[in-house]
């Protein structure tokens, strides 16, 4: 018995879909309907009221942790990267060897609250670094800054997602052969340069896609803000998750998580379009095969 | 008078990769202007020796150097090399204009020249009618050819060439061997050339490299490569030859007498320095048997049965069954003046000493 390929398909991807379908887009959608709903003493009251979005997007607080979220995002996503990149491409081309990789993974298996604390130890007053600041006559007093600010989430943040980044820019870099870096130096190329020729504009969206999903992933977190933000250091995923945890107005936060949704997509958009106008990204029409 | 500086040469050259080693005992010398042909089963190291001359790779111990300078310290993008890839290292971001426009760009040579110079390449490789096409849109010997412009449209004074015509049908393959002829004669480019055909390293190169397990076993020029295979492996390496257990029976003068169990007598005069009584391998192509004496003496004989004919267009392969058992394939040019045995019948089968040749037991 042979089923035709549409049919293959769907079953194939069927238990994905429902399970999609009944965790993610389900549960969305009643977060979605709730966006519109109006809260009122701890009561969710069904209803249609665009304040929640409306009175998010004048609220200077929301701008303002908006703004923290994005930035820790993207100087979070830019220094993973920039320090993945040459990790993966020694794994890559280099080691050839998976041995590293399992050990970058190993990080993960440490709790992520435990990792925060570690942090809380690095960088309070005193802590490790203001301790050998001092020592080496750098500062005269210890700094309270290094903690409970965006600083000290960018940093902590950049730890706990460099593993993730380095196995998304593994998997881009694998898919291009060394041969390529060969070749590129056979023509004349150095080593830097066959990389910023031939490696970065193959694996542009690979590293993109990197760059987005380290980025998504950090401006939602809010653990690490709640530990180590301070009242500066303050991001959106925080301010959603008092909604639903402290102040219990649901439909505020279901919209400002849909506001910060939009945003994301935003900031994709963006980069994509600054990606292929800058020429690092090849978008080129895919001719159908003729049948 | 001396002899000008080779413009590459392997001394003592050793390759290893961890434990293994893929490349020993390395001593070559690669004259300026030359085709010379590396040959070989799979695996041997030929591709290794070429990514060593690249500078892909760096020899293990040893020396490499070009134009007589040591280049062990020297990076791929600074050798006066090009090489074009076993499995071509296309450049897919690119389409076919921008990968061969690839090396020339780097060197900042004028917009105008580039595109000139590429032009011309495309030509010569016949693919200016997909220029723009992108790598995955190209068939394996349109990729070949791509692979092959990119790396000759830098002119560069040694060539490296790991099988560049593997992936090509006969007919643009005799026109690819015809073209990089003719690039060579233009250019004086030394060219490196690995293939597992034969009749192109008969055909391309000035000398051929023979090297089995990481080791060269001989190098010749590809007439006496053929005529005076120096082991066993050089001699069922390239075409095919008739192969006899033998000892040697009388060594002089005249030259080598070597027999085989049965008693048939084999004449050497190319079977120097072997003592009575030496286990030697006694090849004999297939071209230099025939069934007519046409020579004044020097012919050797002996008899069998033709068992089967095979005619593939002017040339005949016989096979004939000796009175020992031993089975003889036989090559013959159909031109009519001898008539040649039918299958069945019995035939005397002739020899010239010229054209034994005893070689070591393996
Ligand atoms: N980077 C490497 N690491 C380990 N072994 C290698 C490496 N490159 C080549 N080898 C080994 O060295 C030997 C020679 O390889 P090479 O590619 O030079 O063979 P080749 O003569 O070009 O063969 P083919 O005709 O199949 O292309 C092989 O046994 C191969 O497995
Ligand atoms: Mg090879």
């Amino acid at each position: 018995m042979s089923l035709s390929k549409p049919v293959t398909g769907s079953l194939l991807s069927a238990p994905t879909v429902l399970y999609m379908a009944v965790f993610f887009i389900v549960p969305s959608l009643i977060l979605f309907a709730y966006s519109f709903w109006s809260a009122a003493s701890y009561q969710v009251v069904p209803d249609f009221v665009l304040k929640n979005y409306l009175g998010s997007l004048t609220s200077p607080l929301f701008w303002k942790v908006t703004f923290n979220a994005i930035s820790i995002g993207l100087w979070t996503a830019t220094i993973t990267l920039i320090l993945a990149i040459p990790v993966a491409y020694y794994l890559v081309y280099v080691a050839r060897s998976q041995t590293i990789l399992y050990l970058i993974l190993l990080t993960w298996f440490s709790s992520y609250l435990v990792r925060i604390y570690a942090w809380r130890t690095l960088l309070g007053t005193n802590g490790v670094l203001n301790t050998v600041l001092l020592q080496l006559g750098i500062i005269d007093h210890p700094v309270g800054a290094f903690l409970f600010s965006s600083f000290a989430v960018t940093i902590t943040l950049v730890h706990i997602y460099l593993p993730f980044c380095i196995l998304l820019v593994v998997a881009s870099l694998s898919e291009i052969k060394r041969d390529l870096i060969d070749a590129a130096r056979d023509l004349g190329t150095s080593s830097i340069g066959a990389f910023c020729k031939v490696i970065a504009p193959n694996a542009a969206n690979g590293l993109i896609g990197a760059f987005m999903l380290t980025f998504i992933l950090v401006a939602g977190d809010y653990v690490t803000p709640q530990m180590l933000g301070g009242s500066s250091g303050q991001t959106t995923g925080l301010l959603i998750a008092d909604q639903f945890r402290k102040t219990g107005n649901w439909p505020l936060g279901a919209a400002q998580a849909f506001l910060m949704f939009l945003v994301s997509l935003a900031i994709y958009f963006a980069l994509l379009t600054a990606g292929r106008m800058s020429g690092l990204v090849v978008h080129r029409p895919r001719k159908k095969k003729e049948a | 008078m001396k002899a000008p500086t080779p413009i590459i040469e392997i001394r003592d050259g050793k390759k290893s990769f961890g434990s293994f080693v893929a490349l020993e005992n390395i001593n070559l010398s690669i004259h300026e202007g030359e085709i010379l042909t590396l040959l070989g089963p799979s695996g041997c190291g030929k591709t290794t020796l070429m990514r060593l001359i690249a500078g892909f790779e760096g020899l293990t111990s040893g020396t490499l150097r070009v134009s007589g300078e040591d280049v062990a310290a020297v990076p791929p993008e600074r050798r006066p090399v090009n090489m074009v890839f076993q499995r071509y290292a296309l450049f897919p971001h690119l389409d076919v204009f921008e990968n061969v426009a690839f090396g020339l760009k780097v060197k900042g040579l004028a917009k105008s020249e580039i595109t000139e110079r590429v032009k011309r390449m495309l030509h010569i490789v016949q693919l200016e009618s997909l220029a723009n096409r992108y790598i995955d849109e190209l068939s394996g010997g349109q990729c070949q050819r791509v692979a092959l412009a990119r790396a000759l449209v830098n002119e560069p004074k040694v060539l490296l060439l790991d099988e560049p015509l593997a992936a090509l049908d006969l007919k643009i393959r005799q026109h690819m061997l015809a073209e990089m002829k003719r690039i060579h004669a233009e250019t004086g480019a030394t060219f490196i050339y690995v293939t597992h055909d034969q009749d192109e390293a008969m055909i391309l190169s000035d000398r051929v490299v023979l090297m089995e397990k990481g080791r060269i076993v001989q190098i010749d020029r590809p007439e006496d490569m053929y005529a005076r295979p120096k082991s066993l492996f050089a001699a069922k390496f390239l075409g095919e030859t008739n192969l006899f257990e033998t000892a040697v029976a009388d060594s002089g003068a005249q030259g080598t007498v070597a027999k085989t169990a049965s008693g048939i007598g084999f004449l050497s005069r190319n079977g120097v320095g072997h003592k009575t009584g030496d286990k030697v391998v006694v090849s004999i192509r297939p071209e230099s048997f025939s069934f007519a004496n046409n020579d004044e003496g020097s012919s050797q004989k002996t008899q069998g049965q033709v068992e089967d004919v095979v005619f593939i267009g002017s040339r005949s392969f016989y096979t004939v069954r000796l009175d020992d058992q031993a089975k003889v394939r036989i090559q013959v040019q159909r031109n009519g003046r001898v008539k040649p045995p039918e299958p069945g019948s019995r035939a005397t089968i002739y020899w010239d000493a010229d054209n034994v040749v005893m070689l070591p037991q393996a």
